[in-house]
């Protein structure tokens, strides 16, 4: 330890990359053939969303009684679908505009990855309010538009917030993925062997030309971009918990949703980042720039946000106690020892206990074992979602209305065809464009920036 | 061009051409006289040109789009020539009289366009005066039943009518002839036309022999009766004016007699907000009733049992008060009060209470005794109410009519008649006694020995399958009947439609049979002729023969002068000598089915989704057990057990129904129809297997009954969650969470207010929306609530709402807008149950609104919570944020999923209530205090040129309600009903502390128990 020169950054990439070494690795996997690997990953995500499609379009067909919704619960597995994969989707932004914004620089090999799943995690995300609904071919009447009816949606439900922040989210995200991709599409043109790619690259590449002037405009446009997706990131999720907080059941009425839900998305998200991750540096050999030291300091976010997460359910059991409200206690006892402890005991073990883990720096560091902690993560965060919105449900106000909610085949389908959605546009982003910012990633490499003691 | 051909002279006639003076007059004036003259635009239609082509443009648009997606793709039938009494769009309303069961009450059809599409009670009937159960209302189902029989049937192949008419006759004709006997099986008869009629065909065809094989009826009593008074009739109850009902093993609230003419004398007596007091009612019951689920004291007993408690009862009585001469040692041996509580584990408090109670209610009490109970049960139970002196609780003007037939033998007879050979046919008069008979008579063995076996029925039974001519016969509201079953009413029945298959009336066919040939008028004017010559000339009016006639049919019931009954002296011969039960092991009760009676209902998808009022299971029966009895038998709810009385068994799953007596299974007959339409195929089991015989002391209950785990589970759809009654975490919560509200009548006559005691002021940080004018509310009595269900048959059925079946109902997806929620407290053995109906609550701040993002669900200016079908896209949002969970969701097009379609069928939308929207797929509903009668009433007011009130609209659950518990109105007029109820002490809101301003208030149940334990 002593070695270590506080005094100056460390390096984030490894070894001393030369410039053009940079732009042959990443760009690699977008010149090579897709190998057999390829696709086998690809078929099976694909058949993971062949099995969503049929179980949607036989939802379609018949009606959403094929799912196990049921009086008292009209919220199952779609909406947990919907929270999880919108908190998935947290991490992308959060690494590249907040922590681009805090100057962390170890952030600039994974935003590029991260950002391409928040997209992605969104797209899934927001599939989900739309099937959910009873007649989803009816999405307009959500949208606010003239019409003959002369009525307008209902601009006091957190339903119609969601559309407006979902959509505004992921417009934004999307923009400022592209922004940064443009250097690093001029630079695919340039390399581009096949004239369709140049003409592909060259339309998208919006005619960057590497000049100085270009570099001015694009550094001060993607930190307005950065600060405009900064408040986004926490404003989703925290809309996202209107949903439950805004209405009166007793265990979603709660004004510690917006915080708890932010932190649990920025868990969530990062720990489907590093799980990603893990494979992306593996397989395309980008060790030495998503280095083991970007995984440690993700794993403290974990930690972190986990910690949050573990408070926030505490405190959740101690505001039901301490507001004196019969049925708020009810709830919180009820999840714990109702019929849905199990869920309960699922979501504490996943999120509170296991993230404690990574106190240890030897756990922080071994990638099999992150990686074990990073999935019980998103197991326990799905848990979540359905610990909230399921059992609070299920038993409310009116012992007469209880009823156990048991989900359906279908349930699962769409459940596993969220995953294939997710997984093969992932796999798609992969292989048409860069997973690493080759602008970003220059520019961090030692000595890519001028300073005064070398050079 | 030529010249010529430029100047070519066209000429078109020889005259023309010759120049005739009179053609070039012609052409001179080119219009002929009368062409010219007339024309003056002025005097044609106002319509000009432009204003014609605008019309034509007009209509041409109306047709290219208004028709385009007109849903309706069968034909369109004008009215060209419109009957006189009908308005389309306006409905007709026809007084009739139900033939559901034997109470024969009197009804209101309601029909729109020639269908009949609701049933209420006839306010002018003496009995059941405007209100009628769920199985009465639910019975136009069965109307339009697609598994009814459309055509005649001789071995199961079509047949027609004259071809069964002739060969029937020859039937008969050959019996007479060659002496046999053709047996005739029917229920009781209670219409005097009918047995006329009967009479006839005795008179006509000397080999018919009638039997009778109802399996429910209150025989027992009756023979009771007559026993200890030598004289009939069996008086009706007062009991509006007692003010101690004690039941012993009497569902006279449920499933027993004339439980609608109960009910509302039972709330009247229990209508505390008005008068201020409350009688004071102990069950003494096997099983768990609706009249136990009500009474402020309950002790379970098995059934046998009930002798010796009477018994004893007696024997207190008689030693403790001054009791006439006549009975003056009269005592039953070894009955002693203190060794039955011991022997049967009761409540020696509550023992000591109602000893106590009889005896200080002398006179002001009424003792009522179950229908299945043995005759000396009955017996005692008369005694003691000569004891008492509660004569005067016997209502003589309404007492039971004796049968308007009863020249019938006895089923020994049957049997031997046909294992003798001497009965070579045999018809089904509209019963079913394969199923019902107990097979103790072996009957389905007996019918093979028979040549022809006919069966009169409305849809396939497990009697016709046995039969080789199966007779389609009309549905009452097809069917001419006149009816006589209490005393001094006598009730008439007429079709509201003509029969909708190849049908004819019962009687008409019997009447074919006797005249030698069918007329459809037939049975209609000798129905006329029997009225003129009986009730005519008793009824003294001075209007013609015909006129009474209409006037009788329009009002629907005739009222005859009662005879004067003076009570006889009470025979103590009679009295049984020896009343120590010696039963052990386990006893069963077999109860009529609360839902399909004696299984005719067994059909209707209406009656199997309605949640049994007790154990709010739909769709089964079940063997009801006591926890305690669970527990000890290694038992679970939907474990199914075998059912072992002597050699006959069936298999069943168990239900813990807390309150049960430990040692007693109940269970509902009227399920398990093997042969029956879709709907009622193998649902449940059929439990008359268990059934004794007719000359049984007590036919519906069984001693010494067997069990055995089979290790089968079969799951019971229940429409609420078992949950034990021990669980500290759930117990209560009703009472703690202020959903019910409930005291004592002592604590309400010492603090009137002390319900709200501890009421928090609650305020708005928003500005209140104010209702200045109308604005609508409900007020539900749980003290008159006797949970009967007939609210949710009505609702039902005005509303359009869909059957979903079994599995929708495991599920948790029912449909109903209205429930009757059931809370247990108290311990599983001694449980006290609350009522409450629960419907909409129409909440000034509706959580419901503020959450759906397309405003599909919002509030009307007088105060409604109301719901845009065709805006809603199903987020379910509204229902997750309903604290009452009132909401309901269409998670399939319920009419197309339901059993193949089955709903769907053409019939169907017969019945449906044009006025109401038939809700989609995907779509939410609820309640909408029946807004289409708040409209109708409203254009009424309209029409009329006033403004609307309150009390100008009445909803289909509270014109149901039979204990007139439910009260709708405006709240803003203070003189109304409602608005006083409101503002009673006893008032209060479900879940108030939400502050969701709910607009149907409850009115605290009180229990009238004694103070020291208040």
């Amino acid at each position: 330890m002593s070695t270590v020169d506080y005094s100056q950054e460390l390096s984030v990439v490894e070894g001393r990359p030369s410039l053009r070494e940079l732009d042959d690795l990443i760009s690699k996997p977008l010149e090579s053939k897709p190998d057999k690997k390829f696709f086998i990953a690809i078929s099976f995500t694909g058949l993971m969303l062949l099995t969503g499609i049929t179980a949607l379009g036989a939802s379609f067909i018949y009606g959403t009684g094929l799912w196990g919704n049921n009086n008292p619960v009209g919220w199952g597995f779609p909406i947990v679908n919907f929270v999880f994969w919108v908190g998935i989707g947290h991490a992308g932004t959060l690494i590249s505009a907040i922590l681009f914004l805090f100057r962390q620089k170890w952030r600039t090999g994974i935003a590029r990855f991260a950002e391409g799943m928040t997209i992605f995690a969104v797209i899934t995300a927001a599939m989900f309010p739309l099937i959910h609904t009873g007649r989803p071919w009816l999405p307009l009447y959500l949208a606010p538009y003239p019409n003959q009816h002369s009525i307008w949606p209902n601009f006091i439900s957190p339903l119609l917030w969601d559309v407006f922040a979902v959509s505004t989210y992921f417009i934004v995200s999307l923009i400022f993925w592209y922004v940064g991709l443009i250097p690093d599409l001029a630079v695919l043109r340039d390399k581009a062997g096949t004239k369709v790619k140049k003409t592909i690259y060259s339309i998208f590449s919006l005619g960057w030309r590497f000049s100085n002037r270009h570099w001015q405009h694009y550094e001060m446009m993607y930190l307005i971009l950065a600060g405009f997706a900064t408040p986004l990131v926490l404003s989703v999720h925290t809309i996202v918990s209107y949903d439950f907080a805004v209405s009166i059941m007793p265990g979603w009425h709660a004004t510690i949703f917006p915080p708890y839900f932010v932190a649990g998305a920025v868990f969530s998200g990062f720990a489907m980042v590093q799980n990603v991750l893990i494979f992306i540096r593996k397989i395309f050999n980008y060790e030495h720039i998503i280095t083991l030291k970007v995984l440690e300091n993700m794993n403290k976010i974990i930690l972190l946000t986990g910690s949050l997460v573990g408070y926030a359910y505490a405190m959740e059991f101690f505001i039901a106690w301490y507001s004196g409200v019969q049925a708020e206690q009810f709830t919180f006892i009820n999840r714990a020892f109702g019929p849905y402890a199990w869920a309960y005991w699922i979501m504490i073990s996943c999120n509170v206990i296991s993230p404690q883990l990574f106190w240890f720096k030897k756990i922080r560091t071994s990638i099999p074992i992150m990686f074990v902690l990073g999935v019980l993560v998103n197991v326990g965060m799905w848990f979540e979602r359905f610990v909230i919105t399921v059992t609070s449900l299920s038993r409310d106000y009116l012992p007469s209305s209880w009823a156990y909610y048991t989900p359906t085949i279908t349930d699962f389908g769409i459940l596993i065809g969220s995953f294939g959605l997710f997984f093969t546009l992932l796999l798609i982003f992969t292989k048409t464009l860069p997973v690493i910012s080759i602008a970003e990633v220059k520019a961090v490499v030692d000595g890519a920036q001028p300073t005064h003691k070398d050079h | 061009m030529s010249n010529s051909e430029k100047n070519k002279n066209f000429w078109k006639s020889l005259r023309d051409y010759h120049d005739d003076p009179e053609v070039l007059k012609l052409k001179a004036n080119e219009f002929t006289d009368g062409v010219t003259d007339d024309f003056d635009p002025s005097e044609l239609s106002g319509l000009s040109r432009r204003k014609f082509l605008a019309l034509l443009t007009a209509s041409a648009a109306f047709t290219a789009t208004a028709c385009t997606d007109y849903r309706d793709k069968g034909e369109i039938i004008p009215y060209n020539k419109r009957p006189a009494e009908l308005l389309p769009g306006t409905p007709n309303y026809y007084s009739s009289t139900c033939t559901g069961c034997s109470s024969h009450c009197g009804i209101i059809i309601k029909t729109r366009e020639g269908r009949p599409i609701k049933i209420e009670g006839n306010p002018d009937h003496p009995i059941n005066r405007g209100k009628i159960c769920s199985k009465g209302q639910a019975s136009i189902l069965d109307l339009y039943d697609p598994d009814r029989i459309s055509y005649p049937l001789f071995r199961r192949s079509k047949i027609s009518w004259d071809k069964v008419d002739s060969e029937i006759s020859g039937i008969l004709k050959k019996a007479v002839e060659t002496g046999k006997e053709v047996a005739l099986l029917t229920n009781s008869v209670f219409s005097p036309t009918q047995a006329k009629l009967f009479r006839e065909l005795k008179t006509a065809f000397s080999a018919v022999e009638f039997y009778k094989v109802d399996a429910i009826n209150n025989l027992t009593k009756k023979d009771a009766w007559q026993a200890c008074y030598d004289q009939m009739p069996l008086p009706g109850f007062k009991i509006e004016n007692a003010q101690l009902i004690v039941s012993f093993d009497s569902d006279f609230l449920g499933s027993e007699g004339a439980f609608i003419e109960n009910s509302a004398a039972y709330a009247s007596a229990r209508d505390v907000k008005t008068n201020g007091s409350l009688s004071r009612h102990y069950a003494i019951e096997s099983g768990m009733t609706m009249t136990g689920m009500n009474a402020d004291y309950r002790l379970k007993m098995r059934p046998e049992a009930m002798t010796e408690f009477l018994a004893a009862l007696v024997n207190e009585v008689i030693r403790k008060t001054d009791v006439s001469d006549e009975f003056f040692g009269v005592s039953f041996k070894g009955a002693d009060i203190a060794s039955i509580a011991g022997k049967y584990n009761l409540d020696k408090i509550k023992v000591e209470y109602l000893l106590s109670d009889l005896i200080k209610y002398s006179g002001k009490g009424l003792v009522i005794g179950g229908d299945h109970l043995a005759k000396d049960d009955h017996i005692l139970i008369n005694l003691l109410n000569e004891l008492l002196g509660n004569q005067a609780q016997y209502d003589f003007s309404k007492s039971y009519a004796s049968e308007s037939f009863s020249d019938v033998r006895s089923l020994e007879k049957l049997e031997e008649g046909i294992n003798s050979g001497k009965i070579t046919a045999v018809i089904h008069y509209d019963v079913n006694p394969v199923y019902t008979l107990p097979p103790a008579y072996k009957y389905h063995e007996l019918l093979k020995k028979v040549d022809d076996v006919i069966t009169l029925t409305t849809s396939e039974n497990e009697s016709s399958a046995l039969s080789n001519y199966i007779l389609p016969i009309n549905h009452q509201f097809e069917s001419w009947g006149d009816y006589y079953a209490r005393n001094g009413v006598y009730s008439l029945q007429q079709p509201v439609i003509m029969p909708i298959f190849n049908s004819r009336q019962r009687e008409g066919i019997l009447l074919s049979w006797i005249q030698g040939k069918f007329r459809f008028e037939a049975y209609h004017e000798y129905l006329i002729t029997n009225f003129e010559e009986s009730i005519y000339t008793k009824s003294g009016s001075t209007l013609s023969g015909k006129n009474y006639w209409y006037a009788s049919l329009h009002d629907g019931v005739v009222s005859l002068p009662d005879d004067q009954i003076t009570l006889k002296r009470f025979n103590i011969a009679v009295l049984p000598s020896e009343v120590i039960s010696t039963a052990s092991g386990i006893s069963l009760v077999l109860k009529p089915g609360f839902n399909v009676y004696d299984g005719r209902f067994a059909n209707n998808g209406w009656l199997q989704e309605i949640p049994h009022p007790v154990s709010k299971v739909a769709w089964d029966n079940y063997a009801a057990v006591s926890p305690k009895f669970a527990s000890e038998n290694g038992l679970k709810n939907n474990d199914v057990i075998e059912l072992i009385s002597d050699e006959f068994s069936i298999k069943i799953p168990v239900l813990e129904q807390p309150g049960n007596d430990d040692n007693t299974i109940t269970v509902e007959l009227g399920y398990g129809r093997q042969v029956c339409g879709e709907v009622g195929k193998e649902v449940g089991k059929n439990a008359f297997i268990l059934v004794g015989k007719n000359s049984d002391k007590r036919k519906y209950v069984r001693s010494g009954v067997k069990i055995q785990k089979t290790g089968d589970t079969l799951a019971l759809a229940s429409t609420q969650e078992h949950h034990s009654l021990d669980d500290d975490s759930v117990k209560d919560i009703h009472l703690i969470r202020n959903i019910i509200r409930e005291g004592t009548l002592e604590e309400y006559k010492k603090d009137k207010h002390f319900l709200h005691h501890e009421k928090h002021e609650i305020f708005s940080i928003t500005a209140e929306q104010e209702y200045s004018g109308l604005k609508w509310g409900m007020t539900i009595d749980l003290n008159k609530c006797t949970g009967c269900t007939a609210c949710i048959t009505s609702c039902n059925i005005e509303n359009n709402i869909p059957v979903v079946g079994k599995d929708q109902v495991l599920r948790g997806r029912e449909m109903h807008w209205m429930r009757i929620d059931r809370y247990y407290s108290g311990t599983p053995d001694e449980p006290v149950i609350s009522n409450q109906p629960m419907l909409c609550q129409h909440c000034d701040n509706a959580p419901c609104e503020n959450v759906c993002p397309v405003n599909a669900t919002n509030h009307s200016p007088d105060g409604l919570n109301q719901m845009a079908y065709n805006r809603c896209v199903g987020t379910r949002y509204c229902s997750n944020n309903c604290p009452f969970k009132v909401r309901r969701f269409n998670f399939y097009n319920f009419r197309d999923h339901f059993a193949d379609a089955y709903y769907h069928d053409d019939l169907f939308s017969l019945l449906n209530n044009p006025e109401v929207t038939v809700r989609s797929r995907g779509v939410m509903e609820k309640c909408t205090f029946c807004i289409q009668r708040i409209m109708d009433a409203r254009s009424e007011a309209i029409k009329d040129n006033r403004t609307l009130k309150g009390t100008d609209v009445k909803t289909a659950c509270q014109t149901a309600c039979p204990s007139e518990a439910i009260y709708f109105g405006d709240l803003n007029d203070k003189q109304s009903d409602v608005a006083k109820h409101v503002e009673h002490d006893l008032a209060y809101h479900v879940l108030d502390y939400l502050n969701v301003r709910p607009n149907v208030t409850y009115i605290a149940k009180l229990r009238n128990t004694h103070s020291e334990e208040a």
